[in-house]
């Protein structure tokens, strides 16, 4: 149920040791949410925010004085060098 | 494996939550299979120091399952939320962790727990507190709002916990905490409504 709620890292700690019935047992749970950039949070936008989106990406990345191999190229290095993760 | 009840049955578990805490306010005492107060306090390791900032009668009305503030540190600063504060020991014990420019909030159903948790609030200094009445179904905040969100022997009595859980999500600010201690089912739910009703507030 965390998971299908968005939540990542779910952990299952530990036993309590205070049990309220013989037919429950009392844990800890730790889990959290994911950082700003949420696959899941992009996705769940209305589909004219997307196309409004992929308009753009597809302009930033068309032939032109820079051909679309080398923007690629930009964009990869920029991004090892912010250090962003997937 | 999510057990959708009809409003008649939602209304009866949430009847037969609020008669047994009406009588937890007053005190926790024998009405649980588990050490209460400082006894249950001492027993899941809270940590000694903070205790001693308490009133004695501030920690007698601990009826928690478990200890949220095991599962990692609050820091000078966040902003928490307690589901289902009850008392407000975990509350209270939260507002000194986050120090005074952090901030608290706890939130219940019951609102002679509620009044308990008030009376217990003022009488300690704390001025980082808020608390008030209402349902982790929906959690009456603005989204990400929160740093962390603790709870301890809640999320067992909500009949919808699925819709409680994404209320948490919503209300976390990314990179959020939710911090747990609650109590696990083993074995199947029993079948009829009324043993599923009396198993949920009992």
């Amino acid at each position: 149920m965390l998971n299908e709620a968005g939540f990542a890292g779910i952990e299952w700690v530990a036993e309590t040791g205070f049990n309220s019935s013989p037919v429950t047992k009392g844990v800890l749970f730790r889990a959290r949410k994911a950082p700003i950039f949420d696959m899941r949070r992009f996705e769940m936008q209305p589909k004219d925010v997307l196309s409004k989106y992929q308009e753009f990406f597809n302009g930033a990345y068309a032939e032109g004085m820079i051909d679309r191999k080398t923007k690629y190229l930009i964009a990869l290095g920029a991004s090892l060098a912010a250090g962003c993760d997937p | 494996m999510e057990t959708k009840f009809n409003s008649d049955e939602r209304k009866r578990i949430r009847e037969g939550i609020k008669d047994k805490y009406k009588a937890v306010a007053i005190t926790p005492e024998g009405k649980f299979s588990y050490p209460t107060g400082r006894a249950g306090l001492e027993g899941q390791k809270y940590d000694p120091k903070i205790l001693r900032a308490l009133p004695e009668d501030v920690l007698a009305s601990y009826c928690g399952v478990g200890n949220p503030f095991s599962l990692g540190p609050l820091n000078k600063g966040e902003a928490v939320l307690d589901i289902g504060c009850g008392a407000g020991v975990d509350t209270l014990v939260a507002a000194i962790m986050v120090g005074t420019e952090g901030r608290v909030t706890g939130i219940d159903l019951i609102p002679e727990m509620l009044k308990r948790a008030r009376t217990n609030l003022k009488k300690t200094s704390l001025k980082n507190v808020t608390l008030r009445e209402g349902s982790a179904e929906k959690l009456p905040f603005p989204d990400e709002t929160f740093d962390v969100v603790i709870s301890n022997g809640v999320f067992n009595l909500i009949p919808d916990k699925a819709k409680a859980l994404r209320e948490v999500f919503r209300v976390l600010k990314p990179s959020g905490r939710f911090l747990l201690a609650d109590q696990i089912l083993l074995g199947e739910m029993p079948v009829d409504t009324e043993s599923m009703i009396k198993n949920w507030s009992g």
